[in-house]
């Protein structure tokens, strides 16, 4: 249980938080959905001063599309891009990923922003956004940058953010109308972190394929469009070399699986275009 | 006819779906505090000083116990298995570690503050300069003549020992056809409690009466093991059990955190509540099964296992006051299960180490027993060739040698091993099965069929245990109205037992089920009696409610007979009313019957009877043999409940993820009170079962520091992963209960293991893979994959 006390600060528009942010002497965690910040908390591990809860900003909730991109605020809620036509058409693998985040509960409350920022290796937006080439838009009080989401997770747990920065928005190129896509993980029990995640985009003559959990930010493969599952598979095997072990699995076995789930994830993403599954 | 047989719900279903249930974080009283407790992080350390200052300036804290004041004014924990009483070496544990921690999460001090979160913050601030010992992390490295002592008193880290021989193994050995060796681990894991421990106590000077609210399986031995840390009277404590969130055995005195809550309070004068975190319960609630065995095993062409020699190695943990350790001595007690092995060598050692101790858990250790004759018989049967199943045909203990005597001493009361088996072939389609196989891979995908044999004792009944005992008391009490009131020495974890004991005392009654109303789990109203263990609720609680209904139908019977000139005898009572045989206008109410009991005690009806219909009885379980025979061996459990599963599951290679397809078990409880509990019970057994033998395992480093602290690292199988499940039961009666019921409470946890092992290795028929180490996690199964296929020759199919 939360035992230490703390500031706490519940603004209502980007703006403010973002002032409180700077304000913050020794820094501010940020709340979004709460569902790892809440439980690690809870456990002891972390105990920050100044907590800054989005939970109040509406305007950091939405999803939009321009001609060629879909746009995705930090608080929007995973329950709420299960379903949505936009990203249904045009980015479907970020709704399959939504759809197997832990359970309702956490679905119904958890945010995209703050699964991308926590940068848990086994994040599943993580190979989704970095596959499709995504960009995370990224603002403070003075200003504001984008980083592409392959260089988004620096290490484990940790992003490119620097002091006084605040993920506001992810924007994802939409999939062409001959491209297709598919997310898949492996996972010990439904609702569990999985032990890798793997997501393909498929568009013209390549194809693009990113796996997580074996290593700290997602391993990226691309290959011609008209590769073998098996050249797909060592591609990414080859970028896992500093893959890691926890009691899940080993270090082989993730790597082993970063292998296999790279060749279902691009077989999916090839039948789903080949059924006109991408852009609908 | 009757109840007994009837799937009737259970009677707190409404209450518990209306999430109206009361548990002990539920009850709140005016002016109570709340204690949180500081845990050693180390896995053996020496505590040097405690500083308490800082924690005591917090506001809101109203005091910071330690070992010293512990010391000062309570006695040691009584312990709940008694160690002397089975040659087994023994601790003098606290309610507080005095000077030593021996394991991550031990009680080192407490605080009592006005609110939780002072009571947390106050934690925190509580130093302790500690100096780390050296540790014993493994069961093995602690028999080594160097290891470090968990119990520098004891001169070695060896808790209880036991070597039995029956016949002449040498020989059997010599004379064999073939010897197969081999080694087979089950791992260390927990029950998972939905609620975790938590308790309550509240103290009334004026009266000395302490009133104690627990998460508890056992309230009557409970109040002794108080009383008796406490050093007061057992008559100045109540102890009451809420509504228990799951126990599993778990949930067995006596844990330091409750004489020291129920001190506190009688220190303070104010109510003092502990509720218990979840990283807290997987650090110290209690841990089962790390076993290790090693096994040789003689046996001839036809599949006739003719010799074994079985050593059996337990990593108990740290010793305590809880009767954990004691499943280590039950695996052995067990063995070799339901075969019949003319020539037997078993070996025990249950080691001590720097781990959280072990505390009961469903299966009790006879589940490990089971999963290790499963993997012994598979292999007799990959070395001869022969099908599984008739491996296990030849050796079962043959349907008309009951009561049979097992190698430890055990006395098996009844079983029909083969008739099971035969059932559960057929329910999951063995003959077919070669077929099936054959046309999945040619598909390219790999089923395997594995077979599990479970022998699971019941009514534990140790000598010198004010636990651990064959007998429990029951009282019927029927009211002027004519309504019914069983109060239980037993009680419930949430498995349904109250529902079972209402349709027996109706039945004995001969009254409607509305009429009878269960209350359980408080020593101030209820008869003695051990609480909720080894399924012994309906088999001996059960028993107790059938004597003294019994009683009562008697007295009505007398009485009803001379309010209708009938010969008593001559009586049936049914549903409410009392008529005669054969005279279908001649009938009196019950509730009559009841009325004139009570209202005319002087009158016609009553002559020369005692008054009120209120019994009590205690049922003391036979085949229970205390007087220890030569090599010490003695029998402790009147009961052997046994089951056969069988199971189909498709294996994915390149991941070694493992669905199961088809789940049967044909069990046999003897006779059944009630099939749709009997089966929820199942359910339950079985799933905890699958839990163990893929997901689960509690893991630590080689400093003996836990890394399983949560759910996240620590996975256990939900509703979705659970197959459905296709039971049936054969009723073996045991003639050691009124009923023939022998108990089913702890059921279907000992197949999954060894079914599951063997239905992955038959899903690669031409892979030489041995799966003897439960969990198998995905990792594990594509690791012994991989192996088979780089490294090992190919072997002949798998027989099946």
């Amino acid at each position: 249980m939360i035992s230490s006390e703390l500031a706490f600060y519940a603004p209502a528009t980007l703006a403010e938080a973002l002032e409180q942010l700077a304000a913050a002497e020794y820094g501010a965690t940020i709340l979004a959905g709460g569902m790892s910040l809440v439980p690690t908390m809870n456990l002891g591990l972390a105990r920050p001063e100044t907590v800054i809860s989005l939970n109040r900003i509406d305007e950091l909730a939405y999803i939009e599309e321009d001609a060629d991109t879909i746009r995705i605020g930090a608080m929007t809620r995973h329950r709420d891009l299960i379903g949505h036509p936009i990203v249904q058409a045009h980015c479907p693998s970020v709704a399959a990923a939504a759809s197997v985040i832990g359970d309702v509960q956490i679905r119904n409350r958890g945010t995209i922003g703050g699964s991308v920022a926590h940068a848990d290796p086994a994040g599943d937006y993580l190979p989704v956004l970095a596959a499709a080439g995504a960009t995370a838009v990224v603002r403070s009080a003075t200003s504001e940058r984008r980083i592409g989401a392959r260089e988004f997770v620096v290490d484990i747990m940790r992003t490119a953010l620097e002091p006084g920065e605040l993920l506001t928005e992810l924007e994802l190129p939409k999939l062409p109308a001959d491209g297709g896509s598919a997310f898949v993980r492996l996972a010990r029990v439904e609702g569990a972190f999985a032990i890798v995640n793997a997501a393909a985009v498929t568009s013209g003559g390549s194809a693009t394929i990113a796996v997580g959990g074996a290593t700290a930010s997602p391993a990226v493969a691309e290959v011609a469009g008209d590769a073998s599952l098996e050249e797909a598979g060592d591609a990414v095997y080859e970028a896992t070399e500093d893959a890691f072990g926890d009691l899940s699995g080993s270090a082989e076995y993730r790597r082993e699986m970063a292998r296999v789930y790279a060749r279902r994830a691009l077989a999916e993403a090839r039948d789903a275009a080949a059924n006109g599954g991408g852009a609908q | 006819m009757g109840y007994v047989g009837k799937g009737v719900p259970s009677l707190t279903n409404t209450r518990l779906v209306a999430g109206r249930g009361q548990f002990v974080d539920d009850i709140a009283l005016p002016d109570m505090t709340h204690v949180a407790v500081l845990r050693s992080p180390y896995a053996h350390a020496r505590i040097r000083s405690i500083d308490t200052s800082a924690a005591e300036s917090l506001p809101g804290v109203i005091h910071v116990i330690t070992g010293d004041e512990v010391k000062a004014n309570m006695n040691a924990i009584p312990e709940t298995y008694d160690t002397g009483a089975v040659g087994a070496k023994g601790v003098k544990w606290y309610a507080l570690c005095l000077d030593r921690a021996r394991y991550v999460g031990e009680a080192v001090a407490a605080v009592v503050a006005e609110d939780k979160f002072a009571a947390y913050e106050a934690r925190d601030l509580i130093e302790v300069d500690y100096e780390e010992l050296p540790v014993v992390a493994d069961p093995e490295a602690a028999m080594s003549d160097d290891a470090p002592l968990v119990e520098p008193d004891w001169g070695d880290n060896i808790m209880a020992t036991r070597d039995i021989t029956l016949g002449d193994p040498d020989a059997a050995f010599a004379e064999a056809d073939g010897v197969a060796t081999g080694s087979v681990r089950s791992s260390r894991i927990t029950g998972s409690a939905i609620e975790p421990r938590g308790c309550m106590a509240s103290y009334d000077p004026y009266d000395d009466q302490l009133t104690f609210w627990d998460s508890t399986q056992n309230p009557h031995p409970l109040r002794q093991y108080l009383a008796g840390t406490l050093g007061v009277p057992d008559t100045s404590i109540r102890v009451i059990q809420p509504h228990v969130g799951g126990a599993f055995g778990l949930k067995m005195p006596t844990f330091q955190e409750e004489p020291l809550v129920a001190y506190l309070a009688r220190k303070l004068g104010r109510p003092v509540k502990w509720i218990e975190e979840r990283t807290e319960n997987f650090q110290t609630g209690g841990h089962a099964r790390d076993t290790r065995f090693r096994y040789d095993v003689a046996y001839k062409d036809d599949g006739e296992v003719t010799g074994i020699r079985l050593e059996v190695l337990a990593d108990v943990g740290a010793p305590t006051a809880l009767c954990g350790w004691g499943m280590s001595f039950v695996t052995w007690y067990c063995l070799p299960c339901v075969y019949k092995i003319p020539n037997s060598e078993t070996h025990l050692r249950s080691v001590v180490t720097n781990k959280c101790p072990w505390n009961a858990y469903r299966g009790y250790g006879k589940d490990a027993a089971s999963f290790l004759m499963d993997r012994i018989m598979d292999h007799v049967a990959r070395e001869t060739g022969l099908p599984r199943a008739d491996v296990r045909f030849k050796n079962f203990i043959p349907a008309d040698e009951f009561p049979y005597p097992q190698v430890s001493g055990a006395m098996l009361d009844s079983g029909n091993y083969a008739a099971a088996l035969e059932k559960v072939l057929d329910m999951v389609g063995y003959d077919d099965f070669p077929r099936q196989q054959e046309e999945a891979l040619a598909e390219g995908r790999y089923l395997g069929l594995g077979i599990g044999q479970e022998l699971i004792p019941e009514g534990c009944s140790m000598p010198g245990s004010l636990i651990l005992n064959g007998s429990d008391g029951v009282e019927v009490r029927v009211s002027p109205t004519g309504d019914v009131t069983a109060l239980t020495g037993i009680t419930s974890p949430g498995s349904g037992n109250e529902t079972g004991i209402a349709q027996i005392v109706a039945d004995g009654l001969g009254c409607e089920l509305s009429r009878v109303r269960v209350i359980q789990g408080d020593t101030e109203s209820c008869p003695w009696g051990f609480g909720n263990y080894s399924a012994r609720s309906i088999i001996i609680g059960g028993s107790a409610a059938q004597l003294a209904a019994g009683d009562i139908r008697e007295k009505m019977a007398l009485v009803a007979g001379r309010m209708l000139e009938a010969d008593p005898a001559d009586l049936e009572f049914s549903e409410g009313n009392v008529t005669v045989k054969g005279t279908p206008g001649q009938a009196v109410s019950f509730d009559d019957v009841a009325s004139d009991v009570y209202r005319n005690p002087h009158g016609a009806n009553m002559e020369e009877t005692e008054p009120a219909l209120e019994a009590t009885r205690h049922f003391k379980i036979g085949n229970v043999y205390h007087q220890p025979e030569k090599q010490g061996r003695f029998s402790a459990y009147p009961s052997w409940p046994n089951g056969a599963a069988a199971c189909i599951v498709e294996v994915d290679p390149e991941t070694g993820q493992i669905e199961i397809l088809k789940y049967c078990m044909v069990h046999d409880a003897g006779t059944i009170v009630n099939p749709l509990l009997a089966d929820a019970n199942l359910h339950g057994g079985i799933a905890q079962g699958l839990g163990a033998a893929l997901y689960e395992q509690i893991v630590y480093d080689e400093a003996a520091q836990p890394l399983t602290a949560t759910f996240m690292d620590y996975t256990i199988p939900t509703a979705v992963e659970i197959p459905r499940m296709e039971l049936a039961h054969q009723e073996t009666p045991t003639p050691f209960t009124p009923l023939g019921t022998k108990g089913v409470g702890e059921s279907g946890v000992g197949a999954p293991l060894g079914a599951l092992c063997n239905a992955v290795e038959d899903a690669f028929p031409d892979l030489d893979i041995t799966l003897n180490e439960v969990p198998l996690t995905p990792s594990r199964v594509w690791s012994a994959i991989q192996e088979a296929k780089t490294g090992a020759p190919e072997r002949e199919a798998v027989s099946r």
